[in-house]
């Protein structure tokens, strides 16, 4: 791919030459633009050229579709503390020359603007954005770090205390919430929204109206930043506990701004970049994302067979779990659907549970009404098969139990000859059940990105491709796993789980067990995930991963009373402190996957890390799980070996 | 200026519409000779009409490209052997083509441009499918000015069933079954005959005459119709059978000044009342004419009760449902297209409106009660077409 760079052109006009700079890398709009250490340099000369010539006015646009999508991550892995706070201070350098320019500088948005996009636009004296953007953010706490081209001190400057402080750290820890031009533009991000058609020309007819004398734009008063600060402080803690720092550093640089003056800002920035990005949650974040915004997109393992059309659905017991696999599947495939359970009332609740879904969505604006309709009118559902003979794909989802599912596949086999059978199981073998292949679910299914696309000596290609295919239409990732009890994440969790209970047992409270993972980061109690997936489900998938691994997965009294609805006993009295616990808990985990790699259940530990990360909602800032366990020790001394073997990423 | 003239419809003829593809009686016949042979035939039914009065072609396609791309109206006028004298021009409004040459070549005629003005249009499906040459800009989507379905005809027809629920797929195919044996009729009793000029095209076989339209289907049944696939949208309303096929083509009319008309001693059929385009969403393009018909009236002062005959397209049945909930007409309606429609002959997208406007003014002969009619059409990216005709007939049933 090529690099960015900053082309200039001389624009004659009326009321003298206006530079015209365009940010592009020669690539079409699927390569975004972004800014490393080249572009950076092409910048400098630009600048150079700029600053030499006696111009009216500068408008500053980005390719089509692309304004800037940031600094470049590649060179984010492996920095040291020199390098971040080097890189910090070059972009603070150039970036501050474009501010300095003594006429009118506007920045044009007319695409993506992310990050240091966003930072360099800042620094230009105007702004004009494109209603077609969508893509409007800084993204960086999202990632481990923070805005270090000035973000944070210019975003609180221009827009106020409480919107910057949304920006900058709310939206990140929000699923990186982005924004639309619209929302960018009633923040105070631009001074004129634009349509696209004509934008640039517009741009620059704007920026020649300033040279009769630019407004003289006054600060937002920032009086209220540091309530602001204080209150956003107390959401980060119940988001992240503590755990990552990124968020907490970005406050505390944009309560500074309401005291500093620009240049002390531009240190203090450089200052704590240089003690964040080489540091383990910045390193960390930065490898999660890459595997899961790249890697899992691509789709590792996808066989180079032809998808089959999927015309037509059934699906195979009408629970919980299978009514939200059936409201997802109708609203991304838009194909007819049927649903079958043993009683009919169950149903019928199902099927007014996905219309309701439909609805719903309809009345948040996100959905024709229409085509709500047609879709309600295109799901039906009894206690029989009827329906399922022509069905392109047949998903089971029934009780996690061998002999039924073992029937349901025999009776699919005979009456639809011509569908994919899957399976939703969650830790029975896909290929003792007879079914063609896994396509294994995460609870709750509209947030949980995963799905465990799950292979077997017998699945064919064609019904793999068909599997990979389904997946991405469901706008779901797909991770390749072989058929193994517990597949990745919950015979993975299903240890933690294991340690947690065997400490319930021997007398630790539930918070303390809870606070146990909870000081790593995990966004939610592991009580309360139990709870969500429900405890007699978790038994069972214990006592199935028991009769594979016994000696691993011992039975738990306290599970099972759990599952029974009782509270559970302690039958010893010796409690352990939670850092012990937190520790086991890794141990165990650590122990699991070595165990899981070596079988080849997966290809890789990014495999693992990715499947941690979008199954199990692991945190971004402990990265993938492999590397972590690595960093930490753990890997060393339960495993013998590091699992990830990232150097960069294991350095302490 | 001098004052508008009344305009005068003529004559009009058309070729067999054969099936777009290698299958297809034209596959190896070129557009343009089929425009050709429709031009020629119409001068020689009209022989009282001195070729070198013509002041203008006027000819329509969608795909201005390859064997209909050159600036078809002077081509096919050259081609044809008119004299060199006569100009030609090309026009593209998709499904629209030849209803909006026949207006362009009106307003040419009645502000005294032209005396008579050679109309039609031609599409070649089969070399040149929709959209094939067409680079969409990617605006459309990137700024969702547009909803994706709206490039797909199929796609809106489904969006039709969908803003209309009360129109069922059983009520679509039932309006199939209405077309495909009026048509059927309609071949039997002549007007196609009347219509339809046969014309001898090369084939793999050697020559063969394509002398009737390959989508008819007589013993078209709603049994026959209820499981063919949607594939436009699993579990869909709209089939290969309750739609017009993809479809070759070509019609030509002979529009006069009345003036004209009279000092040549012709036989006009119609008089152009009015006309009138109107724009609607373009992922429900199957509305347009609705808008398009209440405008026309409006405009001639006049209601639809005053209309006797109308002749609409089928692309699909359930725009002309979706055109009959519109306006209050009965799908049954004796005056809705009682010679069949495009369901059973096809719809060659630039040559339909001009078939439309042979067979109301064949209705006129037949019914000369009827005072007046309507040809209407929808149009892709969402817009619709009507033109209103008094029925001359009468006048010379008078006499």
């Amino acid at each position: 791919m090529q690099p960015t760079e900053f082309k200039l052109r001389r624009v004659e006009t009326g009321r003298g030459p206006l530079a015209l700079l365009t940010i592009d890398n020669s690539e079409d709009w699927q390569k975004p633009t972004t800014l490393g250490r080249f572009s950076l340099e092409s910048l400098a000369s630009t600048l150079d050229e700029i600053e030499d010539g006696d111009w009216a006015a500068a408008v500053i646009t980005g390719k089509p579709f692309v304004f800037c999508a940031g600094a470049d991550m590649d060179e984010f892995p492996g920095v040291t503390a020199d390098v971040a706070r080097d890189g910090s201070r070059v972009g603070h350098e150039l970036f501050a020359r474009i501010a300095a320019l003594p006429f009118p500088t506007v920045a044009a948005i007319n695409g993506a603007c992310l990050g240091g996009g966003v930072e360099l636009a800042l620094h230009c004296s105007h702004r004009t954005i494109s209603t077609a953007v969508r893509h409007f953010a800084c993204p960086e706490v999202f990632l481990g770090i923070f805005p270090a081209w000035g973000g944070t001190q210019l975003v609180p400057r221009l827009i106020g205390a409480e919107a910057a402080v949304e920006f900058v750290v709310a939206n990140p820890l929000r699923q990186n919430r982005l924004l639309d031009a619209q929302s960018a533009f009633e923040r105070g991000f631009a001074e004129r929204l634009l349509e696209p058609a004509e934008f640039v020309d517009q741009s620059i007819a704007f920026a020649l109206e300033l040279t009769e004398g630019a407004t003289v734009r006054t600060e937002a008063d920032l009086s209220g930043l540091a309530d602001a600060v204080r209150l956003a402080r107390s959401q980060v803690d119940d988001q992240v506990h503590g755990a990552a720092p990124a968020p907490y550093l970005a406050l505390d640089l944009i309560e500074g701004a309401a005291e500093w003056n620009l240049e002390e800002g531009y240190r203090r920035e450089e200052d704590a970049i240089a003690e964040l990005m080489p540091g383990p949650q910045a390193q960390a974040s930065i490898y999660a994302f890459g595997l899961v915004e790249r890697r899992a997109r691509k789709g590792i393992g996808v066989p180079d067979a032809e998808a089959r059309p999927v015309r037509k659905v059934g699906i195979v017991g009408a629970g919980l779990m299978a009514t939200q696999i059936a409201t997802l599947f109708l609203r991304r495939l838009e194909v007819p659907l049927v649903l079958r359970d043993l009683e009919q009332d169950i149903v019928a609740t199902a099927l007014g549970n996905v219309v309701g879904e439909l609805a719903a969505q309809v009345a948040k604006g996100r959905y024709d009404e229409a085509k709500a309709e047609f879709l309600g009118s295109i799901v039906s559902g009894g206690t029989s098969y009827d329906g399922f003979e022509d069905c392109d794909l047949v998903l089971e989802a029934v009780v996690e139990r061998l002999d039924v599912k073992q029937q349901v596949f025999a009776e699919l086999r005979e009456l639809a000859p011509r569908a994919i059978l899957a399976t939703n199981t969650s830790s029975l073998l896909v290929s003792e059940m007879g079914a063609d292949v896994g396509l294994h679910f995460f609870n709750p299914v509209p947030l949980m990105p995963l799905v465990e696309i799950v292979r077997t000596a017998d699945t064919d290609d064609a019904v793999l491709a068909t599997a990979w295919d389904v997946t991405q239409r469901l706008r779901k990732r797909g991770v390749l796993v072989r058929d193994a009890p517990g597949f990745v994440v919950n015979r993975v969790l299903t240890r933690m789980t294991s340690v947690l209970m065997q400490a319930l047992e021997s007398g630790n409270t539930v918070d303390e067990t809870d606070e146990a993972m909870l000081r790593l980061g995990l966004p939610m109690a592991p009580s309360v995930v139990l709870a969500m997936v429900g405890a007699p489900v978790a038994n069972h998938v214990l006592r199935t991963m028991h009769e594979a691994y016994p000696d691993r997965f011992p039975l738990s009294p306290a599970l099972a009373a759990l599952a029974a609805g009782e509270e559970p006993e302690p039958l010893t009295a010796r409690p352990r402190p939670v850092e012990e616990l937190t520790d086991e808990a890794l141990s165990a985990m650590a122990d699991e996957i070595g165990h899981l790699l070596d079988e080849g259940v997966v290809a890789s530990a990014e495999d693992v890390d990715t499947c941690m990360l979008l199954g199990a909602g692991f945190p971004f800032f402990l990265g993938g799980i492999t590397p972590y366990l690595d960093r930490t020790g753990i890997s060393e001394s339960v495993v013998g070996r590091p699992l990830a073997g990232l150097p960069h990423l294991t350095a302490r | 200026m001098r004052q508008a003239r009344a305009v005068v419809y003529v004559d009009g003829v058309r070729t067999a519409f054969g099936r777009a593809g290698p299958n297809g009686v034209f596959w190896r016949t070129r557009a343009d000779d089929m425009a050709v042979k429709v031009v020629r035939e119409l001068l020689r039914r009209n022989a009282d009409v001195p070729p070198a009065r013509i002041g203008d072609v006027v000819f329509a396609a969608t795909a201005q490209v390859g064997d209909q791309g050159l600036t078809l109206g002077r081509s096919v006028a050259l081609l044809a052997g008119l004299p060199e004298t006569v100009p030609g021009l090309a026009l593209d409004r998709m499904c629209a083509g030849a209803l909006t040459a026949v207006t362009v070549g009106a307003g040419e005629i009645t502000l005294g441009a032209a005396d008579i003005v050679l109309a039609g249009g031609v599409e070649h499906m089969g070399h040149h499918p929709m959209g094939a040459e067409v680079e969409f800009n990617p605006r459309f989507v990137a700024e969702r000015l547009v909803d994706e379905s709206a490039v797909t005809m199929g796609a809106t027809a489904e969006n039709l069933h969908d803003r209309f629920p009360q129109i069922t797929k059983a009520d679509a195919d039932a309006y199939a079954v209405r077309s495909q044996s009026r048509a059927a009729a309609a071949w039997e009793n002549g007007v196609m005959r009347d219509t339809v000029v046969p014309m001898a095209v090369f084939s793999d076989d050697g020559w063969r005459m394509a002398d009737r339209d390959e989508f008819l289907r007589p013993e078209t049944s709603m049994e026959g119709l209820a499981d063919l696939p949607t594939p436009f949208r699993p579990g869909g309303r709209v089939t290969a059978g309750n739609s017009a096929g993809l479809t070759d083509g070509a019609t030509v009319c002979l529009l006069a000044a009345n003036e004209t008309a009279d000092e040549l001693g012709l036989q006009p059929s119609m008089r152009l009342v009015g006309y009138a385009f109107a724009g609607v969403e373009p992922h429900l393009m199957g509305l347009g004419p609705v808008p398009a018909t209440r405008r026309v009236l409006e405009q001639a002062g006049l209601t639809l009760d005053d209309v006797g005959l109308f002749e609409l397209n089928e692309p699909f049945a359930v725009q002309v449902l979706t055109w009959c909930d519109g306006v209050g007409v009965d799908p049954e309606d004796e005056r809705l297209n009682p010679y069949g429609g495009a369901i059973a002959c096809g719809h060659p997208l630039a040559a339909t409106g001009v078939r439309l406007m042979a067979q109301l003014s064949y209705g006129f002969r037949e019914r000369p009660d009827v005072r007046y009619g309507l040809t209407a059409l929808c149009i892709g990216m969402g817009m619709g077409a009507a033109v209103l005709w008094e029925n001359l007939a009468r006048e010379h049933a008078a006499d």
